[in-house]
């Protein structure tokens, strides 16, 4: 039996935590998913700006209530971490045990601007494997999955399964959706080269100038797009996922060779 | 004239997608800001005929406003109304209003016959009329302003700058152009030299002294890709002055994009450091 997860593409309405919590319950409770991973900040929407101070409450109290019904859920939230100091947060509910990770790396480039917000998480605290039904994962939010460290250091502390929640807007017009190719490439190589399932699951719909496109997927320790989610729309999908194709890839690839000398060198530039 | 380089970044995309996407825009921002549909002023232009199709896809609520002046050459009227026949607008949902008795009513009022001033009266009469059109039916005033338009700040400000949304407002006119075909709208719109025809004989490229592909490439090479004005002038094959000319047009309109200024005097001033969202509450 593998592990069934729910990929909940939704469309968060921004600021209004009430209508959110109410749209994660009824996924929650509707879903025949083991886990069920809902986007970054899907409690409270992503293009929050001041309305950060507004919600974070909100959002904490609603990550509470969210653990009375769940069995493996994943939520974003603004976390307070300590007074004044707030986090892009996402939560990980386990049987009702409410744990959090935070966002190491926050975009603060173009049209972001996390840093005026919130604080990074600090690797050396912040890193955290789960487990749930036999399944070890980690959680990394968003940009975090455009750099190496973060998913590598998560697959080399023991995870098999990486979810990430994500709110990627859409933006350099082409023939493509360019930024949906650039999110394929990355998780097919973090999957390829660590041995893990890659679990992207994206906001969908406009928020502000904004239009987050979904297009959520998971991606097998193969490098394969297993299953998509639709574009431009909310929707829900469930892939199994196991852990023989974790061992397919690990059997035949050098992801057990983990050479501690170069991370000496990038520790010292 | 558009150099390959630019034209394959500008013009090779999936106007479909685009299509389905500025719609779907539209119709989720008419709902989520409790309007029942929306209105656009139609000249007969390329601007206003795209997103008068674009508004009809996205609502069965959408009201047209025709408002020819002295200054607005027959033939712009009729293609207004073969953009109303294309998009099946019935007498219900239309009207014509000829704005120059109230033009001439501001006009005298200011003791003026510029015709930039009253070009400008125009432009803002146009404005009072689709949102009081706007307001009796509880629709959105859809504006038709295109990327190149509002970067050169070649518009009205408060005038066809006063409105609520601006869906091709991410667009070039050459982009825009190339969708109006996708979308149907007759070539002779499509192809005709863009005017706001504020006063007789003006012409977009004719006040700009360029066309309108060099334009939207100059604009792209500056501030997309942002190349010094010598590499623009290579590949656009264009005098480095008409270059120089096009870069100050938009920084000198830079006020008209932006909310007007606040003096800072409290701890938190609108928009400088109170920013919120437009969905707020």
């Amino acid at each position: 039996m593998g592990l069934r997860v729910e990929l909940a593409q939704i469309r968060p309405k921004l600021g209004d935590v009430t209508h959110n919590f109410q749209k994660h319950i009824e996924i929650i409770k509707t879903s025949s998913a083991d886990c069920v991973v809902f986007p970054e900040l899907s409690l409270t929407g992503y293009v929050l700006r001041d309305l950060v101070f507004e919600v974070y409450k909100e959002s904490e109290k609603a990550v509470n209530k969210l653990s009375e019904h769940s069995k493996c859920v994943i939520a974003g939230l603004v976390k307070e971490v300590r007074p004044g100091i707030l986090r892009n947060s996402a939560a990980v509910i386990i049987e009702g045990k409410i744990d959090y990770i935070y966002k190491f790396y926050l975009p603060t480039y173009g049209l972001f601007e996390e840093r005026r917000y919130f604080q990074p998480g600090d690797p050396r605290t912040d890193l955290r494997i789960y487990e749930y039904k036999g399944y070890k994962f980690g959680v990394t939010i968003c940009e975090d999955a455009w750099h190496y460290e973060p998913i590598e250091a998560l697959a080399l502390m023991g995870a098999d399964v990486i979810m990430i929640p994500a709110a990627s807007p859409m933006r350099r017009l082409s023939s493509t959706i360019a930024i949906r190719e650039q999110w394929e490439a990355l998780l097919k190589a973090h999957s390829i080269i660590n041995g893990v399932w890659s679990v992207f699951v994206n906001t969908v719909g406009s928020q502000e100038e904004e239009f987050f496109w979904g297009g959520s997927m998971v991606v097998s320790p193969l490098g394969e797009i297993i299953s998509t989610a639709k574009l431009f729309e909310e929707d829900r999908i469930i892939t199994e996922i196991n852990l023989n194709e974790v061992r397919k890839n690990r059997f035949f690839s050098s992801f057990r060779d983990h050479l501690q000398g170069f991370h000496e060198v990038l520790h010292k530039l | 004239m558009m150099p390959d380089y630019v034209r394959k970044k500008l013009l090779l995309v999936d106007f479909d997608k685009i299509t389905e996407y500025l719609v779907e825009r539209m119709r989720e921002y008419i709902k989520e800001s409790g309007k029942e549909g929306g209105i656009v002023g139609l000249s007969g232009g390329i601007d206003s005929s795209v997103t008068a199709v674009l508004l009809s896809k996205a609502t069965k609520n959408a009201y047209f406003l025709l408002m020819p002046s002295s200054s607005t050459p027959h033939q712009d009227l009729q293609h207004a109304y073969s953009i109303l026949k294309l998009v099946n607008a019935t007498e219900k949902n239309y009207s014509v209003i000829n704005i120059d008795e109230i033009t001439s009513l501001f006009s005298k009022a200011v003791g003026t016959d510029d015709k930039l001033v009253v070009g400008n009266i125009k432009a803002r009469v146009r404005m009072i009329l689709l949102y009081a059109f706007a307001q009796k039916h509880n629709y959105l005033v859809v504006g038709t302003g295109d990327k190149s338009e509002l970067m050169l700040g070649y518009f009205t400000k408060y005038g066809d700058g006063g409105v609520d949304i601006l869906p091709i407002g991410d667009l070039y006119k050459t982009q825009v152009r190339a969708l109006g075909l996708h979308l149907g709208i007759p070539e002779e719109i499509v192809k005709k030299p863009p005017s706001p025809a504020l006063w007789e004989g003006q012409t977009a490229e004719g006040e700009i002294g360029l066309d309108y592909e060099t334009i939207d490439s100059i604009l792209y090479l500056k501030f997309e890709e942002m190349l010094d004005e010598e590499t623009i002038s290579k590949i656009t094959n264009t005098d480095i002055s008409a270059i120089n000319k096009i870069i100050k047009m938009v920084k000198t309109s830079q006020h008209k994009r932006l909310p007007p200024e606040i003096f800072r005097l409290s701890g938190r001033a609108i928009n400088s450091d109170w920013r919120y969202p437009r969905q707020w509450g």
